[in-house]
């Protein structure tokens, strides 16, 4: 059964259409990145996955079912912004995620913490922005979780962040389950991927694995993408 | 071990390379345990599926083999890692004959610069 | 699930009421000995000893400030603003959100006037103060002798359907802010202007609704319903005014729950 599935999936605000019948299916075990420029749809569709946007045609269903309270206990969504409440402690924090899901894994969250010199005491306001990345991020991975919604997150921080949010994810996500990546820095995490898809203007214009882009096309995704989007 | 990839080949096929260069030169040794796909997928910022293909790949070949419960070993058999050296040894020449021959150069030309490009490394050596 | 929200809604506001709650019980406690000891001393004694009372009064206006804002601020920020993210992704329903936020400032609204009352009695209280407590309690207790069982039952039964207006008004009030941010923010520009809007257009649809519907009744004599003979005794006709004014105020309320989670479902449009 796919993880995700979308069927003329299609979402307007007002008269600009953000999502124009996009179909898709992503399979378990699998990296996916969802690359397309600032403004293509990628957090449309992730928001729409995750229950945050009702469609207004088409279908979504993650793991079998349309968003919503189910879904999102099987779901491990990373927003493109810091949405963990900033009045918490690392502790308080580590609490939330536990109570509300069953498939936190405490201890693995802790280590990783502790790993990054957090006290537990430390409350979220006190850390720098890149450091609240990491934190969420820590949180995020350390789910057992079914699909793993990741929205831009190496956006905006440095290479070196960069580098250690991408060894999180490998060396974290729960191999029966899907990650999609949405980014438009490819160069980056080309090389964690096992598939790409192509999203522009609200269209999905290429579905395919890494290493065939770069076997057929003789170029690297980074370099299909800038032909593709060139301005 | 030094991770690196170009952007024209297909990332498998490099991890393959790059492991066979890890395995001749000693950084694995013969014998020994590989680190789990993850973990080495993690080193090297890959994605363990495509780390686990070229493992694969190189157990077919024979240079890993795995045993169930213990893990990926690297083989034992000297005449193979001795094979896959000159295998590699093989690429570099090619390529860079490959090169030469686009500059320009004929046979005896390149034979004369690589001699005295040895003859001066020697040199080097024996002043130092 | 709805207790692990209670808990984490607790949390969020407990660090924000308590701290509150203890500096109006001690800027009390200031007040009373200011009361008896500084205000009638010298000078500096009697400038601090003002000092302290009106700290006392700010207390006072803050704590109930306070426990408003926060009824706000708490469904504001936390499920429209950024924190919606992680809170609208809890494997919980929208219905167990509106039960957490409304109980959770329920309960600061009551421990809040609460509070108050203890407050009021620290600054008042004297060395003379717990007999004349025990006094006025003495009186108390020999008036509700002379009652009749019934009077008494009968006031029991007030005091109870007035409390449980009091609540269900806090509750329902408290809806009529929510459903107003929440159908503000379904909008995708000018959110808190929208929501300023709602709150207004609420207001005056009650207002309308209500009068229209005495008019009506009036007009309509079907029923007679204001020109009927009340024949019921000055007793029964305050039960059944409480209890009309706490059905008036569940439907209110449950209008106002109906419109809060129809958009944070249907209409959910976090920036």
């Amino acid at each position: 059964m796919p993880v995700l599935e979308c069927k003329g999936l299609t979402k307007r605000f007002g008269r600009t259409t953000a999502l124009d019948e996009v179909s898709l299916t992503i399979e378990p075990g699998r990296i996916v990145g969802l690359l397309g420029p600032n403004g293509s749809g990628k957090t449309t569709l992730i928001k729409l996955a995750n229950g945050l946007l009702t469609p207004d045609g088409g279908y979504i269903a993650v793991c079998g079912s349309a968003p919503g309270r189910e879904s999102h206990r099987l779901v491990s969504y990373l927003p493109e912004r810091t949405a963990i409440p900033t009045w918490m402690t690392a502790r308080q924090l580590l609490d939330f995620y536990g109570d509300f899901y069953q498939d936190f894994r405490r201890e693995a969250a802790e280590e990783m913490l502790d790993h990054l010199g957090i006290q537990p005491a430390q409350t979220i306001k006190q850390m720098s922005k890149g450091t609240r990345e990491k934190v969420q991020l820590i949180m995020v991975m350390s789910r057992a979780a079914k699909l793993y919604l990741l929205d831009e997150p190496i956006g905006g921080v440095d290479p070196a962040t960069r580098d250690y949010i991408l060894s999180t994810i490998i060396g974290n996500y729960n191999p029966e389950a899907a990650v999609v990546i949405s980014t438009h820095l490819i160069a980056d995490v080309e090389k964690v991927l096992d598939e790409v898809i192509f999203i522009h203007q609200g269209h999905v214009t290429l579905q395919s694995t890494v290493d065939d882009i770069r076997e057929d096309k003789g170029m690297s995704v980074d370099a299909l993408f800038r032909e593709v989007f060139k301005c | 071990m030094q991770w690196q990839f170009s952007n024209d080949a297909p990332i498998y096929t490099q991890l393959i390379q790059q492991v066979k260069v890890g395995i001749v030169t000693g950084a694995f040794p013969p014998g020994e345990r590989l680190p789990s796909v993850r973990d080495l997928a993690t080193e090297a910022g890959v994605n363990p599926n495509t780390m686990q293909r070229a493992l694969a790949e190189l157990e077919r070949d024979g240079l890993v083999y795995s045993q169930r419960t213990a893990g990926r070993f690297v083989t034992e058999d000297n005449t193979m890692i001795n094979q896959a050296k000159r295998s590699l040894a093989e690429r570099h020449v090619k390529t860079f004959l490959e090169a030469m021959l686009r500059l320009g150069f004929q046979k005896d030309e390149i034979i004369a610069l690589i001699t005295q490009e040895l003859g001066e490394e020697e040199a080097n050596h024996a002043s130092a | 699930m709805l207790r692990k929200l209670l808990k984490h809604e607790f949390r969020a506001t407990g660090r924000i009421m308590l701290p509150m709650y203890l500096v109006l019980l001690v800027t009390a406690l200031g007040s009373n000995l200011a009361g008896r000891k500084m205000l009638d001393g010298p000078d500096i004694l009697n400038t601090l000893g003002v000092l302290i009372v009106m700290a006392f009064g700010f207390a006072i206006c803050g704590v109930m400030l306070m426990s408003f804002v926060l009824m706000i601020q708490r469904f504001y920020k936390n499920l429209l603003q950024d924190e919606g993210y992680l809170m609208f992704t809890l494997p919980v329903s929208v219905h167990q959100h509106i039960w957490s936020k409304l109980i959770v400032s329920a309960v600061w609204f009551i421990v809040t006037v609460l509070a108050i009352i203890a407050a009021s009695l620290i600054v008042a209280f004297q060395g003379g103060f717990l007999w004349e407590m025990l006094d006025f309690l003495r009186y108390f207790f020999e008036g509700l002798q002379k009652l009749k069982i019934t009077e008494a039952f009968n006031g029991t039964i007030y005091l109870v359907e007035f409390a449980v207006l009091m609540f269900l008004s806090l509750a329902a009030f408290s809806l009529q802010f929510y459903a107003a941010l929440a159908a503000g923010h379904s909008r995708a520009n000018r959110k808190m202007l929208w929501s300023v809007v709602w709150f207004f257009g609420f207001q005056f649809a009650l207002q309308f609704l209500g009068s229209l519907l005495f008019i009506s009744l009036d007009r309509l004599r079907i029923p007679g319903f204001l020109n009927m003979n009340w024949d019921v005794a000055p007793v029964a006709a305050i039960h059944m005014g409480l209890l009309f004014m706490i059905v008036c105020v569940v439907i209110y309320g449950a209008i106002f729950y109906a419109v809060t989670a129809f958009f944070l479902k249907k209409h959910l449009n976090l920036e």
